[in-house]
């Protein structure tokens, strides 16, 4: 008894600090996480509409597609479909990630309604050496990945960037952040394809 | 009478220009040396780390001194780190909220806070032993001066890496006709210890001049 008297008596006020300090959170998180996860939503939809022009709303799809990432693990992947004003399917977008030169590199992608051609990427969020690795953002660079198959992906280190085809020429002196980046995309692609196609949810408009 | 009050006040000033020259936590006391070199690429993610830390000074100073008396010498640093984390928590929320592409800039370094050593000395040296006011005025002191320091540092660097400062440009780039080629080493790590350095040693000759 006494024992628990001095346990009360010398930590009381962290105890009744631990609650207030921990409901002051909880209401603050309450009242700006609708916002947060809006503004998320924002940036994503504001990336691929520049890459599906033609899309005006994205459907979360019901089905789990699991995927393997490059580091081994299992990860569930939330694919949109982005629905163009007649109604219609304008393609397909999803989030994918991976190891980079200095960081994990954040990417959405986008292909198109039959998942036969890529229509683009951008980087959610990277931290790339500035001057190098960064330029997996520049317009140079990923536009290659506009119109190439949604397939698996090669790198070369010489080759013609404005020529349209599943080789993707490195960026020079950012081998590293270029091969992180198709091999990012390639992964997540392949085998989300994979499942699309064994789920049946490739070519069928109106799901 | 006249005498306390005058007394008081020049506490007040002294307290509040401690932070800015006499005891500027980076430049004289060598903390927070963490966002000091990551986040001083350009002035603005620079300038929002010290207004997130003003806040968080502030609040913890507050917190801090209204309970200095109910503190247990061997639990205070656990009841400093839960106050610091708890605003720090809140200022993280705000900014993923109303400033998202800033929060994205800043990435880890907004809740590293917690660990910045200003605001955990300053519970310790400051508001643990003082009034509410001297430690409202202290955290004020220390925070104004702490982000001054960080936009100082931010703006040379930001000026030789891009030509620009605040995002505006001021000098003329090579690529567009005028003659400055930027120094891409300027926004990476190496720029921020050679500026802090350089700054560093500036700041010591000038005090070793006057003592």
């Amino acid at each position: 008894m006494l024992k628990i008297q001095h346990f009360i008596c010398q930590s009381w006020l962290l105890i009744v600090a631990s609650f207030c300090f921990g409901l002051l959170i909880a209401v603050t998180n309450a009242a700006l996480s609708p916002k947060i996860r809006q503004n998320e939503i924002n940036k994503r939809n504001r990336l691929v509409s520049v890459l599906l022009p033609e899309a005006r709303d994205f459907i979360l799809l019901d089905s789990q597609i699991e995927i393997k990432s490059l580091q081994g693990k299992k990860e569930k992947v939330e694919v949109y479909r982005a629905m163009s004003e007649a109604g219609e399917c304008a393609g397909f977008s999803f989030n994918a990630a991976g190891p980079g030169f200095a960081d994990v590199i954040k990417l959405v992608v986008a292909v198109d309604k039959n998942f036969e051609k890529i229509a683009g990427f951008d980087v959610l969020a990277s931290n790339e050496t500035p001057g190098f690795g960064d330029q997996i953002k520049y317009d140079y660079y990923r536009n290659q990945f506009k119109g190439a198959p949604a397939e698996q992906l090669k790198l070369v280190s010489i080759g013609e960037p404005e020529k349209i085809d599943s080789e993707i020429v490195a960026i020079s002196g950012a081998t590293v952040s270029s091969e992180a980046v198709v091999e990012i995309i390639s992964n997540s692609i392949t085998q989300i394809k994979e499942q699309m196609q064994k789920k049946g949810l490739l070519g069928n408009d109106k799901q | 009478m006249t005498n306390n009050s005058q007394a008081k006040d020049s506490l007040y000033g002294q307290t509040l220009l401690a932070g800015l020259w006499r005891e500027n936590p980076v430049f004289r006391l060598l903390l927070g040396m963490c966002p000091t070199l990551a986040v001083t690429a350009a002035v603005k993610p620079a300038f929002t780390m010290g207004c997130c830390v003003i806040f968080v000074l502030l609040c913890s100073n507050i917190i801090v001194s209204l309970m200095r008396n109910l503190l247990k010498p061997h639990l205070r640093i656990l009841m400093f780190t839960l106050t610091i984390a708890t605003f720090v928590t809140i200022a993280d929320l705000f900014l993923k909220a109303f400033v998202p592409t800033m929060s994205e800039t800043l990435g880890p370094y907004v809740p590293l806070i917690i660990v910045n050593c200003i605001i955990i000395c300053r519970a310790e040296a400051c508001a643990s032993k003082n009034a509410l006011v001297v430690s409202i005025i202290d955290a004020v002191g220390m925070g104004v001066g702490f982000t001054l320091t960080l936009c100082i540092l931010a703006a040379i660097r930001e000026l030789l890496a891009t030509g620009a400062i605040f995002e505006i440009q001021i000098i003329a780039l090579a690529k567009e006709g005028g003659w400055f080629v930027p120094w891409a080493a300027m926004s990476m790590p190496v720029g921020a210890f050679i500026t802090l350095g350089l700054l560093l040693g500036l700041v010591n000759a000038v005090i070793g001049k006057k003592t």
